[in-house]
């Protein structure tokens, strides 16, 4: 066999081994129920619920910020977010969180956040939080 | 035509529409003719068309950006496009860069470059002329189809930068009292004020700097495809590859600066906390360079031993498609919520699939036209041969970016296949251990094929260089690891580091080489010791990297507090004048100076050593706008060292709401008491301390004061005064509150300490003690000011930028090498 042939294989295989990491640690979008029936952390899109209270003091703890979501199915749940409130939270359309259930709480370790822009009517702008700070 | 609407100015507009037009239809004249160019090449006249084509397009270009610039500068709002990116109060480099705030001027960045290029290619290219510039007049007439924005058939082809608001946006709508009266509706400019101004996040000089760079990268790349078009097309196989390569290695240095530079504004000056956080935005501009530096090093292979000619040409390719296919990531609104920073869908979804479309089948169809006749090479290549490793490393870059390919395109996958795939729950970490692997074989290869020759080198020779170079590497890396820190990580960082400092070491030794006469060699070899710092600086400073503002504090957070996970709490609250200690600083806020819309938040911060001397001291202000349409806007400010930066950055303050100096006195004392907490009455005698929260007040003296402010005293008043001496956060202050007797009533005027959160009043007289009754008004903590901010450490960064300006000086002398080349030969 040539020895290009032979690298040929390896590329491939490299290349079928990528797609399968990407696709294992890939996760999925889902509901409040589906996150209390899992362990595993996931992606819920939903909104804010606008009329409950959104509990951010920074003079108690500058990194403990809940509200209220409710998913795409209705379904409405507390969200806890160790960080800062995210500027404009208030303001968002939509917003999607990655997280996992504790106990009756959805415990977010990221948000990213739609909100209509203020400066155009037809673009919208997104900005995300991160709960811990990125790092390898 | 009357126009009914009064005080706009149509011409700048209707002339702007017209270059766009005209832009268009040149570029696409220009490519038929010089498509008749190449097919009859003894016909000169076509070629004499086409260059009349490519001029005009370039005239049309510049008039467009002409007539968009004198709409901007000139504050023409009755135009959407200043009136959605600029506003009378930006500065003039900003009014500059609002220019490609938005899809259109980014769009009239790209087509300028590209006409640029193509009038040095026409005066450069000699026999590619036709053929090279029938594909990128080609590109140039698609790029003028995203900006024509004229309708079709109902539908809008492309956003014109020349919509008029009253057009783009229904102004009836969002103000009910123009649909009521026409005059009213008529005189609409009379009420359009000012723009929307650019987002203050953009607010920065590399706006001005960034976008021309980055959009000049991506028109070069346009160059290496069409010559690699023009070869397969004319059959000219063996020949494109020498003048394509100058342009290429011009497309990477170009573009990779572009994308150094957007990490540099993200870590200077946007809140990522970091430079690069894998966005697929980030991801998009990365993907192309990644190929194009594969597609560069097996052209040189192909140049040297004339292995390789298939991948070389597939590579170049891709590595233009992927360009327009990054643009169609970012510009589609595909990537939805994924991407914190895409644009959204600007209703040219299919037009930029179209764009991505045309190019890949043109290349398809042409490689599967020519693939029997391509060069191709029977023999195999030997496994101890600098070509055999370029090629591997070459296919490595290319895995590297089919994974970023795969992972940023998970939105296009849902949509392609109906699946709802989210991306990785921790993206940061998949993309840094996945990259992370290929990092380490790429600098390996960029290390030990330097030790090989073309064609055949000998095998004992180079096993001998490979190992002690790998030892000796080894033996670097394991101090630097646990000196920074660095062998806290996972190994296949340990492992880039080792290949890193192999590079940079097998490099150092051919620039050595170089200096004593193989100078030509000295390109490669600086890019690649580049190249080795910014993965050394890159994986130090983001490896370990470490937030000192940890909240330590152990104040009771109440019952919720409880439930939450352990995260690593990386914001801290800092109350003014308070002094908190932050790993080796001691850290105060305290103050603030604004500078209108800006408000910079003086934060001190000292090292003190064990004696209690202060060793260093230094002043950061990381900033904040108040901005009315975006609310806190924050940029976050960086102490540089040598070795280490220390970036902070405020995620909130009370401070900036609650505006300066609005306390003054006048105000009514009840409602001002109510920011205090209860008053307490203290009996006191001179020489005596009250304690409060953060410090004590003495009574230093008691005396008659002739004045109290602006009341004139007469003989029968009775006025004294408390000098008190407040000691609060270790810093002093005084104040004199007074008492007050007229026409026997009794006054007294209180005294504030601002910076304290105190208010002293001085109560009563009690001649019988020999005492008298100081009143203590504190400020509770929540209604001192404060600022919530974050602090992080990223240790030996400064690799980072220096290997990128190395990296750059490196390209800059291949292209000079590979120029020499050209006229020699």
């Amino acid at each position: 066999m040539k020895k290009s042939s032979i690298f040929g294989l390896v590329v491939i295989a490299i290349a079928i081994a990528v797609i399968i990491s990407v696709y294992s640690n890939s996760s999925t979008y889902g509901s409040f129920k589906d996150a209390s029936n899992t362990n595993s952390e996931l992606h819920i899109v939903g909104h804010l619920n606008k009329n409950k209270q959104l509990l951010y003091d920074a003079t108690k703890d500058a990194n403990y910020f809940s509200f209220y979501m409710k998913d795409n199915k209705g379904e409405e749940c507390k969200v806890v977010f160790t960080g800062a409130k995210p500027q404009d939270f208030e303001r968002s359309e939509q917003i999607v969180l990655t997280g996992q259930m504790q106990g009756n709480e959805f415990h977010a370790t990221h948000i990213l956040m739609k909100c209509p822009s203020k400066y155009t009517q037809d673009k919208v702008e997104i900005t995300e939080a991160k709960a811990k700070q990125a790092s390898i | 035509m009357d126009n009914p609407f009064k005080g706009e100015h149509l011409l700048p507009g209707h002339l702007g529409q017209f270059f766009t037009i005209l832009a268009f239809g040149s570029s696409l004249f220009a490519a038929i003719s010089y498509y008749f160019a190449t097919n009859n090449p003894t016909d000169i006249s076509w070629k004499r068309l086409g260059r009349i084509g490519a001029r005009i397009n370039m005239i049309a270009v510049v008039g467009i950006g002409a007539c968009l610039y004198y709409i901007i500068i000139n504050h023409l709002f009755e135009y959407y496009y200043a009136w959605e990116h600029s506003s009378r109060a930006l500065p003039t480099h900003y009014i500059i860069s609002s220019f490609w705030d938005g899809q259109e001027g980014s769009f009239w960045l790209w087509t300028f470059w590209q006409g640029v290029l193509s009038n040095i290619l026409i005066w450069k290219a000699k026999s590619w002329e036709s053929p090279v510039l029938a594909v990128i007049s080609l590109s140039q007439a698609i790029v003028a189809t995203m900006l024509i924005g004229v309708e079709i058939f109902g539908s809008r082809i492309g956003t014109s930068p020349f919509i008029l608001l009253r057009d783009a946006i229904n102004l009836k709508e969002s103000a009910p009292i123009f649909a009521t009266n026409p005059e009213l509706y008529h005189n609409y400019l009379t009420y359009i004020k000012d723009g929307n101004g650019m987002n203050p996040l953009l607010q920065n000089y590399w706006m001005v700097i960034h976008p021309p760079t980055l959009f000049l990268g991506f028109a070069s790349m346009v160059v290496p495809f069409a010559y690699a078009i023009a070869g397969l097309w004319q059959k000219r196989y063996t020949e494109w590859i020498k003048p394509a390569l100058s342009y290429s290695l011009f497309a990477m240095m170009v573009l990779g600066t572009g994308i150094i530079m957007g990490a540099f504004w993200a870590y200077e000056s946007l809140s990522f906390g970091g430079f690069w956080a894998w966005d697929p935005v980030e991801n998009a501009s990365i993907i192309p360079w990644l190929i194009l530096v594969g597609a560069v090093h097996v052209m040189i292979v192909y140049k040297n031993t004339k292995h390789s000619y298939i991948t070389a040409t597939i590579l170049t390719l891709t590595s233009f498609v992927l360009v327009l296919y990054a643009s169609f990531l970012t510009r589609s609104g595909v990537l939805g919520d994924t991407s914190v920073h895409a644009f959204t869908d600007a209703g040219m979804f299919w037009h930029l699939v179209a764009d991505v479309v045309i190019f890949l089948v043109l290349a398809v169809v042409l490689l599967a036209i020519r693939w029997k006749e391509l060069p191709r090479t029977t023999k195999d290549e030997e496994t101890y041969s600098r070509e055999f490793w370029m090629f591997v490393g070459a296919i490595f870059l290319c895995l590297s970016c089919f994974h970023l390919v795969v992972v940023s395109s998970i939105p296009v996958w849902n949509l392609m296949f109906g699946t709802k795939l989210a991306p990785p729950i921790d993206p940061v970490k998949h993309y840094n251990i996945v990259q992370a692997s290929f990092a380490v074989v790429v600098t390996l290869l960029t290390g030990f094929t330097q030790f090989l020759k073309y064609k055949k080198t000998d095998s004992a020779k180079f096993f001998i260089s490979t190992v002690v170079y790998l030892v000796v590497a080894a033996l670097i890396t394991l101090p630097i690891i646990y000196f920074t820190g660095a062998n806290k990580l996972q190994f296949v960082f340990i492992l880039i580091m080792m290949g890193a400092i192999y590079s940079v070491l097998a490099n150092g030794k051919v620039l050595i080489d170089a200096f004593k006469g193989k100078l030509k060699l000295a390109g490669s070899a600086v890019a690649h010791i580049g190249f080795g710092l910014i993965m050394i600086g890159a994986l130090i400073s983001a490896g370990t990297s470490k937030v000192i503002s940890e909240n330590t504090t152990g104040q009771d957070f109440g019952a919720d507090f409880v439930k939450v996970k352990n995260n690593p709490r990386e914001n801290i609250i800092l109350y003014k004048n308070a002094p908190v200690v932050m790993g080796k600083y001691t850290v105060t806020y305290i103050g603030d100076s604004i500078a209108a819309p800006n408000h910079y938040f003086k934060v001190n911060y000292k090292v003190i050593d064990a004696a209690g001397k202060v060793t260093e001291e230094f002043l950061l202000k990381p900033n904040a706008q108040a901005n009315a349409k975006m609310g806190l806007i924050a940029t976050p400010d960086t102490k540089h060292y040598l070795f280490s930066d220390l970036y902070t950055h405020v995620n909130m303050s009370n401070a900036i709401a609650v505006g300066e100096g609005t306390e003054a006195a006048g105000h009514d004392e009840a409602d001002d008491d109510k920011k205090y907490e209860a008053p307490i009455p203290y009996e006191v005698a001179v020489g005596d301390t009250i304690r409060f929260r953060d410090g004590y007040v003495v009574l230093r003296s008691i005396g008659k004061v002739d004045k109290v402010q602006d009341i004139t005293l007469n003989d029968k008043d009775v006025a004294i005064g408390a000098k008190l001496h407040v000691v609060a956060n270790s810093k002093t202050y005084d104040a004199e509150p007074i008492y007050m007797i007229r026409n026997n009533n009794a006054f007294d005027f209180a005294r504030k300490v601002e910076d304290a959160g105190l208010k002293l009043r001085f109560t009563k007289v009690l001649p019988q003690k020999g005492k008298v009754e100081i009143t203590l008004y504190q400020q509770p903590e929540s209604a001192k000011k404060w600022i919530v901010m974050r602090a992080i450490q990223f240790p030996d960064i400064n690799f980072l930028w220096s290997g990128t300006i190395i990296m750059v000086i490196g390209i800059l002398l291949s292209i000079f090498r590979r120029n020499k080349e050209l006229k020699t030969a």
